[in-house]
């Protein structure tokens, strides 16, 4: 095929912010890259329709194979057999392992995957590589995302019959402003902008609002507002969502979510069969990768399987002389993964918590994702939400890509004379963002759920006497203590004039505007006076980059605790 | 110029302190070079508790007196019917931020402080699916920042007018009648109260006595609340603020409560 040849700009190149967004109403594309598998829909001018590759297939899986020269995706690709995605030449995942340092436990355990992910633990992005002719060939996560996006981005374009520029795609939950912008480059390097990124159970609300508001126009359900439990259960990522909908508009209450899913039900799976497959697959030998990959299709398959038969009969001959002829039970498979289901249950119960509301008050309960056909996960949510039956009207695996290319044709300014765009999403903060005080405790400035956008303010003084200089250090998560919170940045105010401690106030602000853009701000005043004492410092954030996993210990190294601050105490 | 006003405004969260000092970074953020619209020019306070429920950014400096003369639309011209104006009905452009018009005119209530709650939520996602950002991306530059400004001061609105606290304190500046919420605790009966209160959330063995002191808190609120409501109306404001501070100070055993739990 003679189609124009696409390229993957410099990793180095930042994302440059587009100016051309007014001219003509080019509808942008909605994109769901999972963990496992990925689609892409697009609003055609009266509904949302998926977009399907060469093969006629509507889910593609995320994969990058670098088998020749040019590397190829899930989008193009066709696999000759299942075993060749594991055979160290492709790599998976990346949504797993994106913008992650070598200390973070996912990258831990992606470790037992077939390509090759090393780790250093010094606080670095992780080296990761794929098999090529007995070459280990590095990449990295952006790149393989930003060459899979090219295959994604040509597709629509070929069905389409327009260049495609702007994207909505959906992300987890649980993604730091760092991993946020490690997405942005990776759609930069694809020649993709991107338009808005949404928490995948907010797109699913979104899909939820507007059936809702076909049922009142149709006279089906009366126009009142209506509470939804939005749980989304992938490969990677567990999320969850409440989200009050009324008119078209979903209001997200509160969000919820965490890097659990049915990956780590396959690597539970595959350390019950096989105990010592970690240590056994870890040299990441031919032979080894080969084993691997035969216990992975066969525990995928068992699991599979579990969903709709209550016991899986397990034969298989992963060379080396190793065998397995096992069967599991649905309950030996939720004895296995108990944690899985326990963190899961746990975020559903925060969520309702954090959004102030009860069980009782919940219309429909929606679940969606891979892992939504896991019997034990349908009857947790349904046992915390005390109801019988599940929300029908959405198909699991394709809700959250239809939800993006909704809010793809109402961010392009589209609009429907039926009304099937009259929607809007109104999006809260995932994560708390604060900065850390004296002994590493970390102070929320922006509590996580906040209504978006929002500019909130705190104040902080000093800890010594004559303490000229204070360090921000910008952090986002909800830990207590900052070792647990992702590290989005720093700076240092100095020229405070000398004062007594606790004297000066140091206000420290932080915005997040209509673009979801990060500002923060930090000013000092001395009493008496009303205005700034030095001039006040702005920061757009994140400003780390890929080796901020020791960033933190070494200005902890460098500093100590000579430039803290702390949060003025309340007294009563 | 508002930001002579703001100074003599004080800080909800400020209550137990004062705090004579206040950086409005909206000032500086005014001048700022970015080619981002203007991001949403609120005045803002800092919230020294780290309170959720007591978003810091809540008052506005409005002079709520000032009659409001007829406006023309930006962008069309039009004159508007009636004082509100967030947006133009005959051309669908978003208007610059009017300080004068008031929350309770924003929801479209007269200026009291029992209002129903509950018809809140429909009219705040009405106003949003007409001036939230992100369905105006199309528009120019300049009805982007007026959005982006109108959006925010709707969710303001909606955040103080729901919760009765945040409400009271509103509706009394709009009186002008200045809520000190830096003034440290003087009555010895009310300090002491609330000292015995808090020993027995920090004591409390299990969640079910924690509910029971949140179900004892609630009635308190609900007290004071009706008591404000009373004061206010007679217009005492001496002992409208006495029910303000009541309420501030139940609130803030709610929320060691909610932490706990
Ligand atoms: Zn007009």
């Amino acid at each position: 095929m003679a189609e124009p040849a696409y390229t993957v700009a410099s990793d180095s190149e930042t994302t440059g912010e587009d100016k051309s967004s007014s001219a003509f109403p080019e509808i942008a594309i909605g994109i769901d890259v999972g963990t496992s598998k990925c689609s892409v829909a697009v609003w055609n001018g009266s509904e949302v329709e998926l977009l399907k590759n060469t093969r006629n297939q509507k889910m593609m899986r995320s994969y990058v194979t670098f088998k020749d020269d040019i590397p190829s995706g899930g989008v193009s690709n066709q696999l000759s057999h299942e075993h060749e995605m594991l055979s160290g030449a492709a790599i998976f995942n990346m949504k797993r392992l994106i913008g992650r340092v070598d200390t973070d436990p996912v990258v831990h355990s992606s470790k037992s995957l077939p390509f090759l992910v090393q780790t250093l633990d010094i606080g670095v992005r992780p080296f990761i590589a794929a098999l090529v002719n007995n070459v280990w060939r590095s990449t990295t996560p952006e790149e393989v995302l930003a060459i899979f996006l090219v295959e994604l981005k040509a597709m629509a374009e070929v069905q389409l019959k327009r260049p495609i520029r702007n994207v909505v795609l959906t992300i987890p939950v649980s993604f730091s402003r760092f991993q946020v912008t490690r997405i942005e480059r990776a759609c930069a390097m694809a020649g993709l902008h991107v338009l808005r990124l949404m928490p995948e159970p907010t797109a699913v609300a979104l899909l939820y609002a507007q059936q809702q508001q076909q049922a009142v126009n149709e006279n089906i359900g009366g126009a009142s507002e209506k509470i939804a439990l939005i749980l989304n259960m992938g490969a990677g990522y567990c999320d969850v969502a409440v989200a009050a909908t009324a008119g078209g508009v979903s209001q997200i209450k509160a969000l919820a979510g965490s890097t659990v899913g049915g990956e780590d039900i396959l690597q539970n799976m595959m350390r019950h069969l096989l105990p010592d497959s970690e240590i056994l697959f870890s040299n990441h030998g031919i032979n080894e990768i080969k084993s691997m990959g035969l216990l992975r299709v066969a525990t995928q398959d068992a699991i599979y399987k579990l969903s709709s038969q209550t016991s899986v009969q397990i034969d298989v001959d992963l060379g080396n002389e190793l065998k397995i002829c096992k069967v599991v039970d649905r309950e030996e498979f939720e004895e296995v993964n108990r944690k899985v289901f326990e963190k899961c249950e746990s975020l559903i119960i925060q969520c309702l918590h954090d959004a102030k509301v009860e069980t009782k008050d919940v219309a429909d309960i929606i679940a969606v994702g891979g892992c939504s056909y896991i019997p034990k996960i349908r009857n947790l949510v349904m046992s915390i939400c005390k109801r019988q039956e599940l929300y029908k009207g959405m198909n699991p695996l394709e809700a959250a890509v239809c939800g993006a290319a909704l809010e793809g044709a109402v961010a392009s300014g589209i609009s429907d004379p039926f009304g099937s765009l009259d929607l809007l999403t109104i999006q809260v903060t995932p994560l708390a963002i604060g900065i850390r005080v004296e002994e590493n405790n970390f102070v929320p400035i922006i509590p996580r759920n906040t209504t978006m956008p929002t500019r909130k303010e705190l104040a902080f003084t000093t800890v010594r006497d004559n303490q000229t200089e204070v360090l921000i250090v910008v952090y986002e998560g909800e830990g207590e203590k900052v070792g647990k919170n992702h590290l989005l940045g720093y700076f240092k105010i100095m020229g405070i004039p000398p004062a007594p401690k606790g004297l000066p106030e140091i206000n420290v602000c932080m915005d997040i505007d209509a673009s979801n853009v990060l500002r923060v701000l930090a000013g000092v005043v001395l009493p008496g006076s009303r205005h700034p004492a030095i001039p006040v410092m702005e920061v757009r954030m994140p400003t780390v980059d890929d080796g901020h996993g020791w960033c933190a210990e070494a200005l902890d190294r460098t500093y100590g605790s000579a430039l803290d601050l702390v949060t003025v105490q309340k007294k009563i | 110029m508002w930001k002579s006003k703001v100074w003599n405004l004080t800080l909800l969260s400020t209550i137990l302190r004062r705090r004579p000092t206040l950086l409005s970074i909206s000032h500086f953020q005014s001048n700022s070079t970015s080619h981002f619209p203007p991001t949403i020019s609120r005045t803002s306070y800092f919230d020294f508790l780290g309170n959720p429920n007591f978003p810091g950014k809540t008052f506005c400096s409005e002079s709520a007196e000032k009659s409001h003369v007829h406006v023309r639309c930006w962008s069309c011209g039009n004159v508007a019917n009636g004082s509100l104006f967030l947006f133009c009905d005959s051309c669908r452009s978003i208007q610059p931020l009017d300080q004068s018009v008031d929350y309770f005119q924003i929801f479209g209530l007269e200026r009291k402080y029992d209002i129903g709650v509950e018809n809140l939520e429909g009219k705040y996602k009405d106003w949003q699916k007409k001036l939230h950002p992100d369905l105006v991306h199309s528009k120019s530059e300049k009805e982007r920042g007026f959005a982006a400004e109108q959006s925010a001061r709707v969710i303001d609105a909606y955040c103080t007018l729901s919760k009765p606290l945040l409400r009271a304190i509103y509706i009394m500046r709009l009186e002008g009648v200045d809520v000190d919420e830096e003034e440290t605790l003087s009555d010895p009966e009310l300090l002491s109260e609330i000292l015995e209160i808090r020993e027995a959330v920090e004591e409390a063995a299990d969640s079910q006595e924690l509910n029971q002191i949140q179900s004892q808190m609630q009635e308190k609120l609900d007290h004071w609340s009706s008591s404000f409501a009373n004061a206010f109306q007679c217009r005492k404001f001496e002992e409208a603020l006495n029910s303000i501070r009541r309420m501030t100070y139940y609130h803030r055993v709610n929320e060691e409560i909610v932490k706990k739990l």
